[in-house]
C-alpha cells in the first residue's frame, strides 16, 4: 500500500469511526459538540478541505478531553486521538520524511497496542492460569448480560482463550515478515475486536482499531519491500 | 495548557496495558429518599445488565451502543472518584441517576448514591462499599 493510499484509507476509516461515535452522542446533552464533529467527518470522508477538517477535529478532540476530564470511552478514545494526531501531522507537516514519520509512529503504536497488551498479560500469573479471564467474566463490569457470567465456570475454555489471546498479541510482530501473514494477523485481530464488541460491548474499539490498519500495511511494505 | 498536556499525553504515548490486572470492579447503587434526613432502606443497582441479550441486539450494538458506552463512562467516573476524587466525576454520576429517577421514580424528592467495589479474595467474591455520597435534593422537586 502506497503512502498516499494509506493516508486516504486512514482518513476514510477514521471519519466513519468518528461518525459512528458521534451518532451515539446525538441523543445526549453534548449533541452540538458531536454534531460539529460529524460535519467535519463528512468533510474528511469526501476529501473536502482535509487539512481544515483535521484541524477542526483536533480542536474538538481537545474540547472533549476537557469536557469529560479525560477519555469518554477509555482505550478507544485514546486510539482515536492518536490516529487523529498522526493523521493531522502527516497531512500538515512539510516534507515527505516528516509525513512518513507521523504515519510510521501510528503503525508502531498499533503494533505496541498488541505486543504490550500481550506482554503485561503473559507476565501475570493469573493470566497464565486462566484466572484473570475468569475474573473478567465473573465480576468485572464488562460482560453485557448476566448469562455471560456463566462462562466463568468454563475453566478449560477460558485457559485456552487466555493463551490464544496472549500468544497472538505477543507474536503479532512476526506477521510483519510477510504481507500475507500481516493480512492474516489483521484479520484475526479484527475477529478478536469483534468478539470483544459482542461480549463486552466494546464496539468503538472495533471500528477505531480498523482505522489504524492501513498505516501498518504501508509500513510493512516500506520497511520490508517485497 | 498544562491540564491539556496532562490529558493528551496518555493518548499520544499510550501504555496499552489492557486488562493487565483485573482490579476491583465498581457498581453504582442509588437510593430514593423522601427527605434529606430519611434513612436509606433499598439500594437499587444503577443500570443493571439484562439477564440475556439476543444475537440481533449484540450485532446491532456493533454500530449503535450509546447506553452501554455511557454506562462504561459511569464505571470510569466511579473509578476516578476513588483514585482522584473530583466534582466532575461525582456530578456525572449524579446527573445520570437523576435522569433515570425522573422516569422510574418520579415522586422521589432526594437521592443518595454509593459505590460498591466487587473483587475476588481467594475463591470468594467480596463487596466493599467504598463511597457514599451526600443526600442530594432532586432538581425541581416540590417544596414541602
Amino acid at each position: 500500500m502506497s503512502f498516499d493510499a494509506a493516508l486516504r484509507a486512514t482518513e476514510i476509516l477514521l471519519a466513519l469511526a468518528f461518525l459512528q461515535q458521534s451518532a451515539e452522542h446525538l441523543i445526549s446533552r453534548d449533541r452540538m459538540l458531536f454534531a460539529a464533529r460529524a460535519a467535519l467527518c463528512l468533510m474528511l470522508l469526501t476529501g473536502t478541505q482535509t487539512p481544515w477538517a483535521l484541524t477542526g477535529l483536533m480542536a474538538l478532540a481537545l474540547i472533549m478531553l476537557h469536557r469529560f476530564q479525560g477519555p469518554y470511552n477509555g482505550g478507544s478514545d485514546r486510539m482515536s486521538l492518536l490516529i487523529l494526531t498522526c493523521l493531522w501531522l502527516a497531512t500538515l507537516l512539510p516534507g515527505q520524511e516528516a509525513k512518513e514519520l507521523a504515519l510510521g509512529y501510528l503503525a508502531l503504536q498499533l503494533l505496541l497496542s498488541y505486543v504490550m497488551s500481550g506482554w503485561v498479560k503473559i507476565t501475570n500469573r493469573d493470566w497464565r492460569r486462566g484466572q484473570a479471564l475468569r475474573d473478567v467474566f465473573q465480576f468485572s463490569a464488562y460482560p453485557v448480560c448476566e448469562n455471560l457470567r456463566r462462562l466463568a465456570d468454563r475453566r478449560k475454555l477460558l485457559w485456552t482463550a487466555s493463551w490464544a489471546v496472549m500468544l497472538f498479541e505477543i507474536l503479532f510482530p512476526v506477521a510483519l515478515l510477510s504481507q500475507t501473514a500481516l493480512i492474516a494477523a489483521l484479520t484475526i485481530a479484527t475477529l478478536f475486536h469483534f468478539a470483544n464488541a459482542c461480549l463486552f460491548g466494546l464496539n468503538r474499539f472495533l471500528w477505531i482499531w480498523l482505522a489504524a490498519y492501513p498505516s501498518i500495511l504501508w509500513l510493512q511494505l516500506r520497511v520490508i519491500p517485497v | 495548557m498544562l491540564q491539556t498536556v496532562k490529558l493528551l499525553l496518555p493518548a499520544l504515548v499510550p501504555s496499552w496495558r489492557f486488562f493487565d490486572v483485573i482490579a476491583p470492579s465498581p457498581r453504582v447503587e442509588f437510593t430514593c429518599l423522601r427527605s434529606a434526613t430519611d434513612t436509606p432502606i433499598i439500594w437499587h443497582e444503577f443500570r443493571p445488565r439484562p439477564a440475556q441479550l439476543p444475537i440481533r441486539t449484540l450485532l446491532r450494538r456493533l454500530i449503535w451502543n450509546p447506553g452501554w458506552n455511557d454506562t462504561l463512562f459511569v464505571v470510569s467516573c466511579a473509578e476516578r472518584l476513588m483514585d482522584l476524587p473530583t466534582d466532575h466525576s461525582h456530578t456525572q454520576i449524579l446527573t445520570r441517576i437523576n435522569a433515570e429517577i425522573a422516569t422510574k421514580h418520579p415522586n422521589t424528592t432526594h437521592l443518595q448514591f454509593r459505590l460498591v467495589f466487587v473483587s475476588r479474595q481467594g475463591t470468594e467474591l467480596r463487596k466493599d462499599i467504598t463511597y457514599v455520597s451526600p443526600v442530594h435534593p432532586r432538581p425541581q422537586s416540590p417544596t414541602p
